[in-house]
């Protein structure tokens, strides 16, 4: 190896690395190693030696010491970089102890990571050419070293990559007609009446005189159009509001141990801080809002970094994140000082995933996670994925339910020492909500006060001062009013946030918590002119809450935009259904929501409604139909029938299954009550798949790590190969469960949630955190990914080599390793010769049973941390396009790195006939799909139907798709030709939704591959 | 007893063919000759053999021993590769072996033979969510009432499903008979109208007009005593039909009538490939006029007249 001691790209003048010339130098691959240890001299050099870039080795908390190992698969390369006590070095070879170790497989991997800008680099990571084990918070600690030494370099390499794809976009997709934006636009200024006779069957509905409310759009409320253009035209700036006050805290009081050096009991350590966090948050009110408080400190959107979770992750990009294609947020320097000297570093070892690692010794399941391809395992970010007890909330107020616990503390019955600290917990946390109200109603009056001085302003300074007033009362008291009713939900909200990561937390049943306070309001007016003021007044106030629920944005590293593209925090709203008694639950409050998803059509609040054939009006399933139309793409629609039908297995009580709402995406869980996860693992069915085609081999992953099932020679039988598969796939089940549940139980051994504990019925009486498994329900969702692509699979398997014979399985796995390149003729007959999911054909239906039963069965048979089952669903957010991109070809015919089908949708190529579609995803058994499942539906609008005609034909295939026993589905209603525009010319489309797998999203927000994805779904015309 | 009908194809989820979701069966054969005929594949009664070279996967990709797969298997070696209509139809016996080689689909057969059960099973699937939309079955083709026995089954088989029955009709049949066989049973007919003078009709449209104005005024009469709903409809095509003489007199014709509503087409350009696939030059077969589509001014223009005339027109 060749020892330079002559570093000839530092002047005094250059603070520049250039990589290039380096490579260009020493390209050939015998001088890989010797050139990696220039580079890293270089580096070392640069921040040992120079002040400004050596101030940033070192925290608040003193030196940031770690160690990074680079090496290649062969050996050929292997070089070590430590950062030790502010002087950096070169290692030759890589330390036990080093902290990440990046291995490539091969040397290509390595040059290209040097040059590619970042962005890109990531790729080399999801395929695996890149493979990084040890504590990644250090690695991103690295990557923001080497961004201060790139710079600008990193910078104008984006700008390029932007500029090109802008061209490519312009090239590939542009020359559209300009008439397909308009049609788009135009779509909510001809809005329906609902038939005077329709309006009867509603029952529920008592005070609209029209429920699909077409005299109001957007216009009517510049409040919510001023909230509603913030909203698109502002990027989300990074908020560390949160993690400054927590880590303060614990900084003072100690983690691990407290200042007398006891160790201190979780809840009560997370609960204090987090009072201590509520007590200290800045009370903003946005200007011109009816409702007080903010996620973080930045009243349009912020997001909020959860340094416990995966806030840590983000710390590679502080220099860049506001400049990356994708979802780029602002960030302020002082944001970035704050992360990088006191709030990273404290927390590098602290988060879900450091615990972890370190408690259970880095186990096969989790580096099986950290391969992007096999499953997602969710609880390093979060496990709020639930809907907390609002009504409870509003009945009781926080200070009812502080008597509660209290009351629960004082009883007579054996409450152990740990019981009474998650009570104590949960009083601590509320009283921070509390706090936070309090000086949100102080600066409402010093802003009324403010604009009283000024003599402007009237009709604001009134609202501040009810403002002030509401913020005296809720939530500590219950509300009784709408205004207060919502402010008490939205500070709870604020609180819950501020406890646990943004993904997931549902706001549940709205339209059934709030009629009433509606109810109450209204009916205290006397005349026609007031109750038309006060409906107005209502919707402007849902709108005020949809908008501010767009406030937080997940903070998600560059790898989110690709694995789960343009989500937001999937804030599940649950319209309509049956009350728990079984009547038919439409009310006011559903036709309001439904008129301020219209006019907003944004992608988070996430609504979804309940359609119950028994109860429900056509009025109601129309409207619905018509909002999809208006907004191209919300809500999802669930057929309650079918949706009972997978929880009654469980157990639970007919109110209670009558009573669920969709959590997260689609998920069914028992409002208030449950702690479901249900996005707890995404499971690409595909993986198992392909290591039961290479004998427990997976070849993304280069890793022998399923069990031994044999070649593809030694099946003599369909069953032998069915039986493989299987075998693989429980197999990658059975990890998931594993770091799943050991996930679990670091959550509750290091971060229980003691406020979200307080509002989930169940933990109270039990006195246990929710991680404890305080809820009075308890299950764990996984998302099943790449059904219909497993089952063509199978189908074409068991026909073309074991049924007919047409060829053997060997001659197909050849042709699947050199994806389908040289016998495009196999591939033409394995699309054209196999009946497949979708196409009508029984077989095919039987087989995606066979497939989602089976898989049900064993995923419920699992027991999670909290000792319950695990549960079955078939949607999958953007997984569809992550997990295929990464997947190899299949027996489908379907070629590599394509995207699977989204949900459990049958292929495209399955039948012309879209009713074919509806009817084999009908007769899936919906007790096997028992956490839901996205059918994905493309509409064309015709230009010459009516609304009246296109909302029927719609309306038609809802209905009788339940009729038929359908779970679920939801609708794109945009032309391919539109999404194209959208990709040439994205700023003419800032608001288009669509419905990925699950979720909405704005689609010029969404990484190119889920945008084609959605170009090539089949449309079907209406 | 006439030879069973060809089947072309039934559509499902057919949203441009009558009111609400229906189902089309398209039959094979038609008495008129149209120049401008939009399914060339359906003026046959005989069965065909197509193909659609977008499909064909190429002989680098599909061959044995450097042939086609399509050539080997030919009796007649009436398939060539370097044909770019691949098949000398002069040769060609219609058996077939083709169409059951090809893996990707680019050869098919055109029109098979299906019972009336057959047709009706396929059909039935898809009740509910006629009933859902108010929607029903469709026949086209072609032309259905080149098979009055088949389709008389046909349709008394779905009314007593309860399905509501749409009839596209060029208009040429025997009033007798249609009036026996099919009439009872059907809800709804669509008429066309092409072209009102005799001899136009009989150079583009290869038969004379008379039986099928005849047909038109009859069937309208019942409509108005209470009979089936029929409506009137004309295909606009370029430099044939959307003449101003022969709209106005379409639109008279009409009124003497007392028509109230009718359904004006508009031209589409996208069929002539069609002609390719089934082995004959579209490039020699169809006329410049016919290969773009009207611009919305020259639609307009044809509406105005029937709307001056006082006429209703249905999208």
């Amino acid at each position: 190896m060749n020892k330079l001691t002559h570093i000839p790209f530092i002047t005094e003048q250059s603070n520049r690395l250039s990589f290039n010339e380096v490579f260009k130098n020493t390209i050939r691959k015998p001088l890989l190693n010797p050139a990696t240890h220039v580079l890293l001299q270089v580096m070392a050099a640069q921040f040992t030696l120079r002040p400004s870039l050596n101030r940033y080795l070192k925290g608040v908390d003193g030196w940031i010491n770690f160690i990074i190992g680079f090496k290649t698969l062969s050996g050929s390369v292997e070089q070590g970089i430590s950062f030790n006590n502010g002087k950096v070095k070169v290692l030759t070879n890589i330390p036990r102890h080093a902290e990440v170790v990046l291995t490539f497989s091969n040397e290509d991997a390595l040059v290209e990571m040097f040059r590619l800008p970042p962005n890109e680099a990531l790729n080399l990571v999801l395929k695996n050419r890149i493979v990084l084990e040890g504590n990644l918070a250090y690695l991103q600690a690295f990557n923001f070293y080497v961004s201060l030494l790139m710079g600008d370099k990193h910078q104008k390499m984006l700008k390029k990559a932007q500029q090109d794809d802008e061209l490519a976009r312009e090239k590939d997709y542009g020359g559209g007609e300009a008439s397909l934006c308009k049609e788009f636009k135009a779509r909510p200024q001809y809005r329906m009446t609902c038939d005077s006779n329709m309006v009867k069957q509603d029952q529920g509905v008592n005070f609209l005189d029209d429920p699909y409310l077409p005299n109001y759009s957007l216009e009517d409320f510049p409040r919510l159009r001023g909230f509603l253009d913030d909203h698109l035209n502002h990027k989300a700036e990074v908020c560390a509001e949160r993690a400054k006050w927590i880590t303060r805290y614990y900084r003072e009081n100690g983690f691990e141990t407290d200042n007398d050096g006891n160790k201190p009991v979780p809840e009560i350590r997370q609960a204090q801080a987090y009072k201590y966090l509520m007590s200290n948050k800045r009370p903003i009110i946005r200007k011109n809002d009816l409702l007080a408080g903010t996620t973080s400190s930045y009243p349009i959107t912020g997001s909020v970094v959860y340094p416990d979770a995966q806030g840590v992750m983000i710390w590679g990009e502080l220099l860049s994140i506001d400049k990356r294609s994708l979802i780029p947020f602002d960030i302020s320097q002082e944001t970035i000082d704050s992360l990088h000297f006191d709030i990273f570093p404290f927390w590098a070892k602290r988060n879900f995933n450091e615990w972890m690692r370190e408690q259970n010794d880095y186990p096969i399941c989790q580096k099986i996670n950290e391969r992007w391809v096999a499953y997602f395992v969710w609880k390093s970010i979060g496990i709020s994925h639930t809907i907390p007890d609002i009504p409870r909330l509003l009945e009781a107020g926080t200070l009812g339910i502080i008597d509660e616990i209290n009351n629960r503390l004082k009883a007579n019955d054996p409450v152990i020492d740990a019981g009474t600290n998650a009570l104590k917990a949960m009083v601590l946390c509320l009283e921070g909500i509390n706090s936070y109200a309090e000086n949100l109603a102080s600066l409402a009056e010093v802003q009324a006060e403010e604009l009283a001085q000024q003599g402007t302003e009237v009709k604001r300074q009134k609202e501040l001062g009810e403002l002030a007033k509401i913020c005296r009362k809720v939530p500590m008291q219950p509300p009784e009013t709408l205004d207060e009713a919502f402010n008490a939900l939205w500070i709870t909200w604020v609180g819950l946030l501020n406890e646990n990561a943004d993904t997931g937390l549902s706001v549940g049943r709205l339209d059934q918590w709030l009629q009433p306070f509606f109810e109450s309001d209204i009916k205290k007016l006397s005349s026609k002119k007031e109750k038309e003021a006060y409906i107005a007044h209502a919707i402007e106030l849902a709108g005020c809450f949809f908008m501010r629920c767009t406030d937080h944005f997940p903070l998600g590293p560059d790898i989110a935009n690709f694995l789960f593209g343009g989500a937001s925090s999937t804030q599940a709203l649950t319209l309509g259904g049956v009350t728990p008694d079984g009547e038919d639950a439409v009310n006011d409050m559903t036709y309001i929501f439904l008129k301020v998803t219209e006019m907003l059509s944004i992608r988070d609040v996430n609504v979804n409604a309940r359609f119950n054939k028994a109860k429900n009006s056509n009025a109601y399933l129309d409207r619905l139909c018509e909002v999809n139309f208006i907004t191209a793409g919300t809500p999802s629609m669930h057929n309650d029938d079918a949706v009972f039908a997978s929880l009654k297995p469980h157990g639970y009580p007919q109110n209670h299954i009558r009573d669920w709402s969709a959590t997260g995406c689609v998920e069914p869980t028992i409002s208030g009550k449950h702690m479901g996860h249900t996005g707890s693992i995404l499971m690409n069915l595909v993986a198992g798949m392909e290591m039961a085609l290479n004998d427990g081999y997976h070849p993304l992953m280069k890793w022998h790590l399923g069990p031994k099932t044999g070649s593809v020679d030694s099946f003599d039988s369909f069953e032998a190969f069915f039986n493989a598969y299987m075998k693989q796939q429980t197999f990658l089940i059975d990890q998931s469960v594993e770091l799943n549940n050991a996930l679990a139980a670091i959550h509750a051994q290091y971060r229980p949630t003691p406020l979200l504990s307080a509002l989930i019925d169940g933990s109270i009486k039990n006195a246990k955190d929710v991680t404890r498994g305080g809820a009075l329900y308890n299950s764990s969702g996984v998302s099943n990914i790449g059904l219909a692509d497993v089952t063509d699979s199978l189908l074409v398997v068991k026909k073309l080599v074991f049924d007919e014979k047409r060829f053997t399985f060997a001659e197909l796995k050849q042709v699947l390793d050199n994806d389908f390149e040289d016998n495009t003729s196999l591939r033409a007959l394995v699309q054209n010769k196999v009946p497949l999911f979708g196409s009508g054909d029984p077989e095919a239906v039987d087989m995606a049973n066979r497939v989602a039963g089976a898989f049900h069965g064993y995923y419920n048979r699992c027991r999670n941390y909290r000792d319950g089952p695990y549960t079955a669903g078939f949607w999958s957010m953007s997984q569809h396009v992550a997990y295929g991109s990464l997947s190899g070809a299949l027996p489908s015919g379907r070629k590599a790195g394509k995207a699977f089908t989204p949900g459990l949708t049958p292929q495209p190529s399955a039948s012309k006939n879209f009713l074919d579609n509806i009817c084999d995803v009908a007769k899936l058994n919906p007790e096997f799909m028992d956490n839901n499942i996205a059918f994905n539906v493309k509409l064309i609008p015709d230009s010459k139907d009516t609304r009246e005609e296109t909302v029927n034909t719609m309306s038609a295939y809802v209905k009788t798709y339940f009729d038929h026993g359908g779970m679920q589905m939801q609708f794109n209603v945009v032309t391919s030709e539109t999404l194209r525009d959208a990709m040439a010319h994205p700023e003419n489309y800032r608001n288009l939704l669509v419905r990925i797998s699950g979720y909405n999203a704005y689609f010029v927000t969404l990484n190119k591959e889920i945008q084609i994805e959605l170009i090539e779904r089949t449309e079907y015309g209406l | 007893m006439s030879s069973p009908p060809l089947i072309l194809d039934i559509k499902g989820n057919a949203l441009d063919d009558g009111p609400g979701i229906r189902s089309v069966v398209f039959f094979k054969g038609c008495l008129l000759d149209c120049d401008w005929c939009h399914n060339p594949e359906s003026m046959s009664k005989k069965s065909e053999i197509s193909f659609e070279a977008k499909n064909c996967l190429g002989v680098d990709s599909c061959n044995s021993l450097g042939h086609s797969l399509c050539e080997i298997s030919c009796p007649e070696q009436a398939i060539s590769i370097d044909n770019p209509l691949l098949i000398d139809r002069d040769k060609c016996t219609l058996c077939y072996e083709c169409v059951e080689t090809c893996p990707a689909t680019a050869i098919t057969q055109v029109g098979e033979i299906m019972s009336v059960d057959e047709v009706c099973q396929r059909v039935l699937k898809y009740k509910s969510f006629y009933d859902s939309s108010g929607g029903g079955v469709t026949l086209s083709g072609g032309e259905p009432t080149l098979h009055m026995e088949f389709v008389s089954e046909l349709l008394k088989k779905l009314k007593s499903n309860g399905v509501h029955t749409l009839l596209q009709t060029c208009g040429l049949f025997p009033y007798d008979k249609f009036i026996s066989l099919l009439y009872p049973w059907l809800d709804t007919i669509y008429f066309d109208l092409k072209l009102y003078d005799e001899d136009q009709h009989r150079r583009y449209c290869g038969a004379s007009n008379e039986t099928i104005l005849n047909n038109f005024v009859q069937l309208h009469q019942l409509h108005l005593e209470g009979g089936a709903e029929v409506l009137a409809r004309t295909p606009l095509v370029p430099e044939i039909t959307d003449s101003e003489s022969n709209l106005k007199a379409i639109a008279k014709f009409l009124k003497e009538n007392n028509v109230s509503r009718t359904q004006l087409m508009t031209y589409n350009p996208i069929w002539q490939d069609k002609w390719d696939k089934l082995g004959y030059n579209s490039e020699a077969l169809v006329d410049e006029s016919l290969k773009t589509w009207m611009n919305q001014v020259q639609i307009e223009q044809c509406e105005t007249i029937f709307r001056d005339a006082g006429l209703q027109l249905v999208k």
